[in-house]
């Protein structure tokens, strides 16, 4: 043993020393550096997990979004096509209120014109019947008198009024 | 002087502890883990600095690696398997360093004598003359702050005082059985731990059995073999460390320069390996105790379900 330097001492020295080195490579080392290697095995996983759920949701959303694309496309054409419809109905009936009312404004026009005929009409006559009147009497006070005058007068204004009868029946 | 010498010198006496130049160069090798991994691990973070990926890399290399001998018992072995690692790559590696058993200073072997009480390492010394320069620079500064100049041993050499010994401040760690052996009888203990802790007193067995007297031999022959691993692991990295020691010396007195470099590289990768093997084994022998019976177990309860 002497030959080989084994010394007693030195051996549980060298014992000790590795004891010791093991103890504080245990807590200074191997403890913090594995457990740090765990949590980021964790975190690696963890953030897979998570992109594969993101993508899995962004498809999810792309196709839903397409869906309501689609749908909102179709909407619109639906609603262009009543709008046109709605336009052209709206259209004839616009057209044909303007005609109805075109009618009434002729019609009243119509009206209106007869009765001012029939107002002037009858207003000319009745002023020739007084200028007939006042002609005949200046007349008749020159030739006859008035007996006579009275005779033929009566005479003439039934005479007159038969015509005025017939004028009217006329109109 | 060619210094080759197979035993550790003692530097001092503390306290009726020896201090040997290898016990230094081991609290060396500690000081520089515990600083190291301090500086690894000082600030963790998600998003790893290179220092803290370097200590990464080692960790979850060495936890990946011994997993896969170690299995599923390996969160016990880790602390003990990754440490014999470490340490023993750092004390074959830092062994190596210039100025590791090259720095030093001359003294009388009388002066030694009487120094060592038990003198364990007169007999064994080989002293030839060397010229220590191929790989010290900072000898000769050392030389100049030590007691004893080489100058002043040879005088004293003349002067008849009896032959002087070169004492190399540091020797590399593992090239001393003291601390090989150490390694090894912690290693051994902690099979015979393990295997008790989870075996329990059905781990005895392995060594004890009166079953049948093929068992009772068998347990002679592991009980042998327990004890001869101790050997047999101090012996190994002892004499691969040694040698390559010796190897350098030797190859340094031949050709100081550019020669040495090849058996450098060699010598690094040797204390890889041996430290590699000598983790590796302790990892599959830490698994045979601690699986011992596991097939008489499973068969015996079998039965009983059966």
């Amino acid at each position: 043993m002497e030959k080989l330097g084994i010394e007693p001492s030195l051996l549980l020295a060298q014992v000790v020393n590795f004891l010791v080195i093991m103890v504080v490579l245990q807590k200074l080392l191997y403890k913090p550096i594995l457990t740090m290697l765990e949590k980021r095995k964790r975190e690696i996983a963890e953030g897979l997990n998570l992109t594969q759920k993101m993508r899995e949701e962004e498809e999810r959303l792309k196709e839903k979004q397409e869906k309501a694309l689609a749908k909102a496309r179709e909407d619109a054409l639906q609603i262009i096509e009543d709008a046109k419809k709605q336009a052209k109905e709206t259209e004839k009936e616009v057209i044909a209120d303007a005609h109805t009312q075109a009618a009434a404004i002729i019609d009243r026009a119509k009206t209106e014109a007869d009765e001012t005929k029939k107002a002037a009409t009858s207003a000319i006559r009745r002023e020739a019947v007084d200028l007939a009147v006042v002609m005949a009497k200046r007349l008749l006070t020159s030739v006859m008198g008035a007996k006579e005058q009275h005779a033929l007068i009566s005479k003439r204004i039934k005479d007159l009024e038969s015509w005025v009868a017939r004028e009217e029946k006329k109109s | 002087m060619l210094h080759i010498s197979l035993a550790a010198e003692r530097l001092w006496t503390v306290w009726g502890l020896g201090i040997s130049n290898s016990l230094l160069t081991a609290w060396v090798v500690m000081g520089l883990l515990i600083v190291l991994s301090i500086l690894a691990t000082r600030k963790l973070t998600m998003v790893p600095s290179t220092g803290q990926l370097i200590a990464e890399t080692l960790v979850g290399g060495l936890h990946d690696f011994f997993g896969a001998i170690a299995g599923k018992r390996l969160d016990q072995f880790f602390p003990l398997i990754a440490s014999l690692f470490i340490f023993i790559l750092a004390a074959n590696w830092v062994g190596l360093l210039p100025g590791v058993g090259t720095v030093g200073y001359f003294r009388s072997e009388e002066a030694e004598v009487t120094a060592e009480h038990a003198a364990p390492a007169s007999g064994t010394e080989a002293v030839i003359p060397v010229e220590e320069d191929s790989h010290a620079p900072e000898a000769g500064v050392v030389a100049e702050e030590t007691v004893a100049s080489p100058a002043a041993a040879a005088t004293e050499e003349e002067g008849g005082h009896g032959k002087t010994a070169f004492v190399p401040i540091l020797r590399g760690a593992t090239a001393d059985l003291n601390m090989t052996l150490a390694l090894a009888i912690v290693a051994v203990i902690a099979m015979q731990y393990f295997g008790f802790r989870n075996l329990g007193t059905h781990y005895l067995s392995r060594f004890v059995n009166f079953k049948d007297p093929i068992l009772f031999s068998v347990g002679i022959l592991e009980l042998v073999s327990d004890v001869s691993k101790i050997v047999s692991f101090a012996f190994r990295l002892f004499g691969n460390i040694f040698a390559g020691e010796v190897l350098l010396a030797v190859i340094a007195f031949l050709m100081p320069f550019f020669l040495p470099l090849p058996f450098m590289m060699l010598e690094l990768f040797v204390g890889v390996i041996q430290a590699l093997v000598f983790s590796m084994l302790t990892t599959a022998f830490l698994n045979v105790a601690v699986s011992h019976g596991e097939e008489e177990h499973a068969a015996a309860e079998s039965h009983a379900s059966a």
